[in-house]
Order: C-alpha cells, then sequence, then structure tokens
C-alpha cells in the first residue's frame, strides 16, 4: 500500500504522471479543467492563498538567517509541490529554483525513501547534490512532507543560496574544482530531522565542512522555520477547500498554466529554428598543478544553442556540438539547466504572479550524454555549473526577441547577453579568528540589451538574482569590514554600441583594509577573453565583457592622507597609473574568473560586469542619442568619432554637417575593405584547412566534432576532405 | 479587409517601428492583454509603405532583411535598399559582403573599453553588409574557422496556416529545410 492517493506508491505516482502527458499532451491526462470551468473566483482564490501563504513563511523566516543573500537580495524561496514533485505555488525569490524540485523528488523515489528511510509527518529532508536534482551545491534545499490521514498530499519546501560550500575555493561561487571531491560540502537526499524538528548531529555538518557555520546554521534553521510553519498554513487550507479539492486543484493550476504558456508562444512568436552561441574559457593551467595532472590545462567551451518554436507552440531546445564533461567545475545536469534557463523563460513568455512547473511541459531538451551538461562521471564537479549553464538564458531572451521582432510585437523583445561578477573571500584576522563571505553585487543590477526601438536601460534587470537591486553596500561592510567600496557606478562607454546602444555596465571599487593575519579573494567572472556572446542583434555589437583588477602594495593610504580625489573604478585607476598618480607593487588583471588572491592592506580591487549588447548599425544611431550620451558623459566624443561617425565642436555639440560626412567615410570604408562572401570563404577555409589554431581552440573543436550535427555543419561548410581530424 | 484591432493603432506601430513611440504607449503596449490580433497584418502594412520595391514581404527578420515572394514564384531574402540575397533558405550571410577584424587594432575601433577588447588569438569579429547599401547588418564574435551561425530559419507554411489562418499560395514540404550547405558546395566546384 503506497503514501500516495489511491495506494499507489510515490514512484508509481510519478510514472502515472509521465505516462499520462505522454500519451494526452495534457499535464495529468486533464482534458478539461472542471474546478476552474465551474468556478473560477474560488479556483484564483484558492490558487492566491497558497502563494500568500508561501509569501507569508518567506518573510517570517528570512529573519532567522544573517546571510547577506537572502536578507537583502532575496536569495531564497519558498514553494508548495503535489506530490509528484510539481511545483504549484512560490513565495517571490530565486523562482529557477522550483524547476529543479521535481527532480529531486523523482530522484527519492528512484532511490527507494518511502521503504527506507520512510516518509512520515514530521520527517525533514534535505540536499544540495546535483546527481540527484540540486542545481549545484550552494543551493540548498530542506523539504518536509504533508501527510493527511496517512495519504501524502504534497511537500513544503525552502531553499537558499549559501555563503560558503566548503569548497576549494571560498564562497558559494568557486570556479576551481578539478571533482566532486573538491566541490565542497555537497550531501545526497538525506533525511536529517523528525517531528520538525532537525538532529543535533546535522548542525556538525555545517560546523565541520564548510566555512561560515554561523551563516549556514541559520539559513539551516530559516529553510527548516519556513517549511514547518508553510505545512501548517497548507493543512488550514485543506480544511477550508477540502481534500479532494485541493487533491485536484493542485493538478488544475499546472494544466492551466501549461496552455497560457502554448497561447503566448503561438500568439506572440513565429515559429521555426533559431541559433544562439557563447564560448568561454576555463583557465586551469599552472593554478591546480600535479595534483590534478587531467585538469592542468585550459580549455574553451562551445555553448551552441537551436532553439525550435514548434507548431504545436513547444520548444524543443537541441545542446547537441556542447562541449564535453571534464575535469572542471562547470558540468551541470539536465535539473540544473532546466532550473537556470528557466529565467529566460519567465520574463520572455512564462511571466505569471503564480510561478509553477507548467514551464517543464512546454520544453523539451536534448542534452547529449557526454556532453557538460549531461555528464556519465557521476564524479563530475558541478560546484559552478550554473557560470556556464546560465548563458543560455540568453538564448530564450535573444531567439525569442528575433520571434517577437519577425511578428511585430517591438515591446516584447528583450535581448540580453550574460554573465556577472561575485567573489568569494576568507581569512583569519589579527586575533586568530577564521572567517569567510561572499558579495554578488554585480550578478545583481545588470543592465539591459538594446531593443530595436531603444537603448538599452542601466541597472535595470537581473536574471539570476531576484531583487535587481545591489543591495546595502553598508550591510556587506558590517559582515565583511575587509572590504570597503570607495566606488559603484555605471562606466561610460562600457557597453555593446549599435543603432540603439546596450545599457552600460557597472564598476565596483574596493580597498582593503587590514585583514589581518590574511585574506584571499576568489573572483568569479564570464565571457573569459571572448566577449560577452557571439552574435549580435540585427547588426549591433556584442556586451563588451567582464573585467577585474587587483592592485597590490599600492599608495592609496598616502593618497587618502593628502586628501582630495582616488580613482574608483577600473577606468580611472588605468588613468591614475598612467599619470603615475596611483603607485602599485604589481597589477593582476583578469576577464575571466581569478584563482586564491592573496590580498593586503592598501590593496585595492576594481570589478565591472553587466555591460549589455547593442542593436543595428552603428552609423544609423540617431544623432540627437548621441548628444544625449554625450551630455550625460555616458559615451566620450572619442567613442562618438570612433564608433558613431558623430563629429563635436569643441563645447561638445554635435556637428551634424561633419558627422554625415565622417558617416559617409566610413561607408566607404566598409566598401573598400570588405570582401564578397566567396573570397572570404575561401581564405577562411585555407585556415580551416592548416588548423591554425592555439591549443585550447584546436581542442574546442576537435571535441565539437565527435558530435554529428556539428560535424556535418563544420565538414559542409568549409568542404573539408572526409579523413579531416583535429 | 479585416477591422483594424484599435487597442493598438497602425499609427503607434509605425512610431513604434520607427524608434518614436512615447514610453507611456509602449508600456500600455507591454500590458495589452491579450494583444491585438491583427498586429503581424498592421506590421506588414506598416512595412510595405516604408520600403521602395513592390515585392511582398512575408516576414521581416532584421532592421534592414525581409523574406519576400518574388512576382514569379520563389521566396528570397531582399535588403530594403533592394539588394536580393537569394534563397531565404540559404543563410544570407553566404550573400554579403564582409570584414573580418582580427588584430587588436581593429577590434579597438569597436569595443571602446581598452581592457575589454577581446583577444585576438581568440576570436575575430566578422561583420555582414549589404552589398547594395553597406549597412551592418550581422556580426559574429566567433573563433577563426567557426561555420558562419544561421541566425533564424522561419517555418512560414505551419505560420500562416495553423497561426494565421491565411495559408501562403506557394505551399510546399521543401520550404522548411536549412540548405545553406549548398552554397559552400557550389563555391567548392568552382562555380
Amino acid at each position: 500500500m503506497g503514501i500516495c492517493y489511491k495506494g499507489l506508491t510515490l514512484k508509481e505516482a510519478i510514472d502515472e504522471k509521465e505516462r499520462l502527458f505522454e500519451k494526452t499532451g495534457y499535464a495529468y491526462g486533464l482534458k478539461n479543467l472542471e474546478l476552474v470551468e465551474q468556478d473560477p473566483a474560488k479556483f484564483m482564490r484558492f490558487q492566491m492563498r497558497l502563494v500568500a501563504a508561501c509569501i507569508n513563511v518567506r518573510e517570517m523566516a528570512k529573519l532567522i538567517s544573517a546571510n547577506p543573500a537572502s536578507l537583502i537580495q532575496g536569495e531564497l524561496l519558498f514553494l508548495l509541490a503535489n506530490p509528484e514533485g510539481d511545483v504549484t505555488s512560490t513565495s517571490y525569490g530565486l523562482a529557477g529554483h522550483l524547476q529543479s524540485f521535481p527532480y529531486i523528488i523523482r530522484s527519492i523515489a528512484d532511490l527507494g525513501f518511502e521503504e527506507d528511510p520512510g516518509i512520515n509527518v514530521g520527517d525533514i529532508f534535505a540536499t544540495n547534490d546535483a546527481l540527484y536534482g540540486a542545481p549545484h551545491n550552494a543551493d540548498n534545499y530542506t523539504w518536509v512532507p504533508i501527510i493527511y490521514k496517512g495519504e501524502l498530499i504534497g511537500w513544503t519546501v525552502g531553499l537558499n543560496h549559501i555563503v560558503d560550500v566548503g569548497g576549494l575555493q571560498p564562497g558559494g561561487l568557486g570556479t576551481i574544482s578539478p571533482n566532486v571531491f573538491t566541490d565542497g560540502f555537497t550531501y545526497p537526499p538525506t533525511k536529517t530531522g523528525a517531528n520538525f524538528k532537525q538532529h543535533r548531529w546535522w548542525e556538525l555538518h555545517w560546523k565541520r565542512r564548510t566555512r561560515t557555520e554561523a551563516f549556514n546554521v541559520l539559513d539551516d534553521k530559516m529553510r527548516v522555520a519556513g517549511c514547518v510553519a508553510l505545512h501548517d498554513r497548507i493543512l488550514e487550507i485543506v480544511e477550508e477547500f477540502g481534500i479532494d479539492y485541493f487533491r485536484k486543484a493542485l493538478r488544475e493550476i499546472i494544466e492551466r498554466e501549461r496552455r497560457v504558456l502554448v497561447d503566448r508562444i503561438k500568439s506572440q512568436a513565429v515559429p521555426g529554428i533559431y541559433h544562439w552561441l557563447q564560448f568561454t574559457r576555463v583557465s586551469y593551467k599552472d593554478v591546480v598543478g600535479k595534483l590534478f595532472a587531467a585538469s592542468n590545462r585550459d580549455w574553451v567551451l562551445h555553448k551552441p544553442g537551436e532553439f525550435h518554436i514548434k507548431s504545436d507552440g513547444s520548444l524543443f531546445i537541441d545542446l547537441e556540438g556542447l562541449s564535453s564533461e571534464g575535469p572542471f567545475h562547470c558540468n551541470g545536469y539536465p535539473a540544473g539547466v532546466r532550473m537556470l534557463t528557466s529565467l529566460g523563460a519567465w520574463p520572455m513568455f512564462a511571466y505569471t504572479s503564480t510561478l509553477n512547473s507548467a514551464l517543464m511541459y512546454v520544453e523539451k531538451w536534448n542534452l547529449p550524454p557526454g556532453s557538460m551538461f549531461n555528464p556519465q562521471n557521476p564524479f563530475a564537479a558541478t560546484v559552478m555549473s550554473l557560470g556556464e549553464i546560465g548563458g543560455y538564458i540568453n538564448m530564450f531572451h535573444n531567439c525569442l526577441s528575433l520571434a517577437f521582432f519577425a511578428r511585430g510585437f517591438l515591446e516584447e523583445t528583450f535581448p540580453q547577453d550574460g554573465t556577472g561578477v561575485g567573489y568569494g573571500l576568507a581569512g583569519v584576522l589579527k586575533d586568530g579568528f577564521q572567517w569567510a563571505g561572499g558579495d554578488m553585487t554585480l550578478i545583481t543590477c545588470w543592465a539591459q540589451g538594446a531593443t530595436p526601438y531603444h537603448d538599452g536601460f542601466p541597472a535595470a534587470c537581473c536574471q539570476p538574482n531576484p531583487q535587481p537591486d545591489m543591495g546595502e553596500t553598508e550591510m556587506g561592510e558590517f559582515l565583511q569590514p575587509t572590504n570597503l567600496n570607495v566606488g559603484r557606478k555605471l562606466v561610460h562607454d562600457y557597453c555593446g554600441h549599435g543603432k540603439y546602444r546596450g545599457g552600460l555596465g557597472i564598476g565596483m571599487c574596493q580597498m582593503i583594509v587590514e585583514p589581518g593575519q590574511s585574506l584571499i579573494m576568489a573572483v568569479f567572472a564570464g565571457a573569459a577573453g571572448m566577449g560577452r556572446g557571439a552574435i549580435g542583434m540585427s547588426g549591433g555589437y556584442c556586451g563588451e565583457q567582464d573585467l577585474i583588477v587587483f592592485c597590490h602594495d599600492t599608495n592609496i593610504r598616502q593618497i587618502l592622507k593628502e586628501g582630495g580625489t582616488y580613482p574608483t573604478d577600473f577606468t580611472e585607476i588605468r588613468e591614475w597609473l598612467k599619470q603615475g598618480k596611483l603607485k602599485v607593487g604589481s597589477v593582476e588583471r583578469y576577464t575571466s574568473s581569478s584563482p586564491n588572491v592573496l590580498c593586503k592592506d592598501g590593496d585595492l580591487v576594481a570589478m565591472a560586469s553587466g555591460a549589455r549588447c547593442g542593436w543595428g548599425d552603428v552609423l544609423e544611431r540617431d544623432l540627437n542619442l548621441v548628444q544625449e550620451d554625450l551630455r550625460y558623459d555616458w559615451v566620450t566624443p572619442r567613442t562618438a568619432r570612433l564608433i558613431y561617425g558623430v563629429v563635436t565642436d569643441d563645447k561638445g555639440k554635435v556637428d551634424t554637417a561633419e558627422s554625415e560626412k565622417l558617416r559617409k567615410q566610413m561607408r566607404d570604408t566598409r566598401r573598400q575593405r570588405s570582401v564578397d562572401a566567396k573570397e572570404w570563404w575561401k581564405e577562411e577555409r585555407q585556415k580551416v584547412l592548416k588548423k591554425e589554431w592555439r591549443e585550447d581552440l584546436r581542442n574546442m573543436f576537435a571535441d565539437a566534432l565527435k558530435y554529428g550535427k556539428f560535424r556535418r555543419e563544420f565538414m559542409g561548410m568549409w568542404q573539408l576532405p572526409d579523413d579531416y581530424s583535429l | 479587409m479585416q477591422t483594424e484591432d484599435t487597442r493598438f493603432s497602425k499609427d503607434n506601430l509605425r512610431l513604434l517601428v520607427e524608434g518614436k513611440l512615447d514610453w507611456e504607449e509602449v508600456k500600455r503596449a507591454l500590458r495589452l492583454r491579450p494583444k491585438d490580433a491583427d498586429r503581424f497584418w498592421k506590421y506588414l502594412a506598416v512595412l510595405q509603405e516604408k520600403v521602395p520595391w513592390k515585392d511582398r514581404i512575408l516576414l521581416r527578420i532584421s532592421d534592414h532583411l525581409y523574406i519576400v515572394a518574388k512576382e514569379g514564384g520563389g521566396r528570397i531574402v531582399k535588403c530594403d535598399c533592394g539588394q536580393e540575397f537569394g534563397d531565404y533558405r540559404i543563410n544570407w550571410k553566404l550573400s554579403c559582403r564582409i570584414y573580418v577584424r582580427r588584430t587588436a587594432e581593429q577590434l579597438a575601433e569597436v569595443v571602446a573599453t581598452e581592457e575589454a577588447i577581446p583577444n585576438p588569438e581568440l576570436v575575430e569579429i566578422r561583420e555582414f553588409y549589404c552589398p547594395g547599401c553597406f549597412a551592418l547588418l550581422g556580426v559574429e564574435q566567433v573563433p577563426i574557422g567557426y561555420p558562419p551561425v544561421f541566425e533564424m530559419l522561419p517555418d512560414l507554411d505551419t505560420f500562416y496556416r495553423e497561426w494565421l489562418g491565411k495559408p501562403l499560395p506557394d505551399e510546399r514540404p521543401d520550404w522548411f529545410q536549412d540548405r545553406t550547405l549548398q552554397k559552400p558546395a557550389e563555391w567548392a566546384k568552382g562555380k
């Protein structure tokens, strides 16, 4: 006799759910939405009660946490799922994470949890293991079964992104980890408590396996408190609406939303095949050394995306050709892919105030086994899988923007290119106190890409972080006194240019203050040396990439003593260095994630991110828009001339006649410098035949050629002999 | 003629296309639910009025490029300047004029922040111009030797028949096929 309705076991219930959808095309086989049709107002009231309950417990529980990401950046989520694991209601917060939960429940069903360790009233379960459905180990899921008169009727779930996971690098965004054993504290699905209370031994794991015991223990208590409070609220709602209504309505929520999403695609998009692309690099050469010989190299990661909008309004996404799994930190599993990429679906077509799992029924994916997002090695590292999966959020933004643009819904376009900068840090204060922390400031507050009708807004939104503001500086400095913020601002020229300009990125500058015995920083960034995207929108340029600068042994304390100004972003650091005003012992520059960097008092660290893509031809930019850019110092006169062909007089006023003349010259230069496609093809083909690539690029192509689809396209495009190989 | 859904007028759509629509009106369009069902037809009418040639527009695919139905049959890509790029099932980039930025200096002409200039050993920036008016139609930032990306191949017959309810007169199953590799095959044979 199983724990679910009609005596089904959890595994049987999940198998039935999948069978019904496969057979009928409706979630749970629901051709008719009886409850919705009978009394839509009651149904909406029921649904809103569930959402309100989730939001209510989130606002209560988050006060238990001390983690700034939970408290001020919204990096948490509380949700209700039905027995089969489909999420029906959530609070606001880390919205994407609801997509992982069905995978987690499928895992515990397949692992036989119903028999051992059993699923009982008051049990508490938890996992952060990517192999079993969590996106990566920084995202910790805690959940509690709702059992009503012996029947499992749902789960309440709490999750958040913790400060430190105890990995090779401090923080929760480590980008050096050759395998799961260096990822840090990873625990498969575990029963961690009973009678609505965590076992005492469970806290010891946070204490012994991670650097930030205080934050992590309080986060764990937050998640449990939220789950248990939500459990009780839901039981009240069951009493009010009745168990039959409750059981049936949770399913109708999913099917009703599925229809809304399909209809939105069919009413706003154009069916067909769209392509997206991104390249990033992983740099382990001479970082992990002999200890991890297989990882002592660099990689260029090939990230193609074939985005099918099908005739029935569903989506099929084929990642064949994606780089293979490897001994690096960014492998991921399907659950993490479905989770993070949903952050591209929510804004583009799946927006709703009642988030739920319906998106799972609208998308199908091909993640080839052995590729980076379907590793066959169970010990693959996944600590920062989201760094690479995150790029695919923008596949939704850009492919759907093209589809909406073609259909005439320009207002619905929202192109984006990705990545942001964050860091983990760990140190020992003067008195020997060991501490660690992290900062996701530049993983919030991103600019918007340009649209076909206006420039991208700066500091507009954020995909992976629900609270797009940067959070209070004071909270960050209170918890991490060694990092004093001396600058946070938009950086001029720092965007992708076009007829419409991408939103400017943000620069942040910090001074390191009295770290004590030691302090290391490990900065996470993407777009390593290869730009923020690979395809511009309608002739616009891609956004400019992430930037990190460490200045060691500086004279900043002397500068401060003398009073007056000091550098507050990487462009000013550059100028002060050139002018000799800022003196340094050494400078470290990165356009991708840094290794662990030792910092001392008086060091300066500047980071910049969030510069977004342009749209359209730069030579068609309205002169009035360039004038405004110049007035607000969003673009410099040098860039206005060089890129936009705009001439200004000595007072900074645009000279229309001279600008038209310069633009004509620039078009003539295009005519002279360009060649017919056939000529270009011949020249590029010679380079392919001679295999003129450096080692990491050559390895990338060699790896991609293992996958049939890319091989056909590559061999066909360059008309290569059959025995061509790398 | 279908009566216009004036909740979002054709005039406002023209202003939106020209980047001149007042932001409050744009927000009203964003909030419009359901959307104006005749949006696509109004869009084609606005676009047809803007281009100097007579071929019937089937779909706009970028600022300057359209898939049009040719008088004698065939569906091709055409620039608003009149330049024609051939069968829409072949990546139009292979009918462009192309300029490739390979050195740091060339890259610096279009990347304003010196620290953000991509590594020339890793990527080149390809610029695809219209051979007629030399508008910049497409940009790629890819390693040498990466096949040009075919950004969008629409399924026009499904779109017109099933989604719009107005089948195209020249429907054929082979319209929805990527035929890009025909061109390099011809080039290889010296055509």
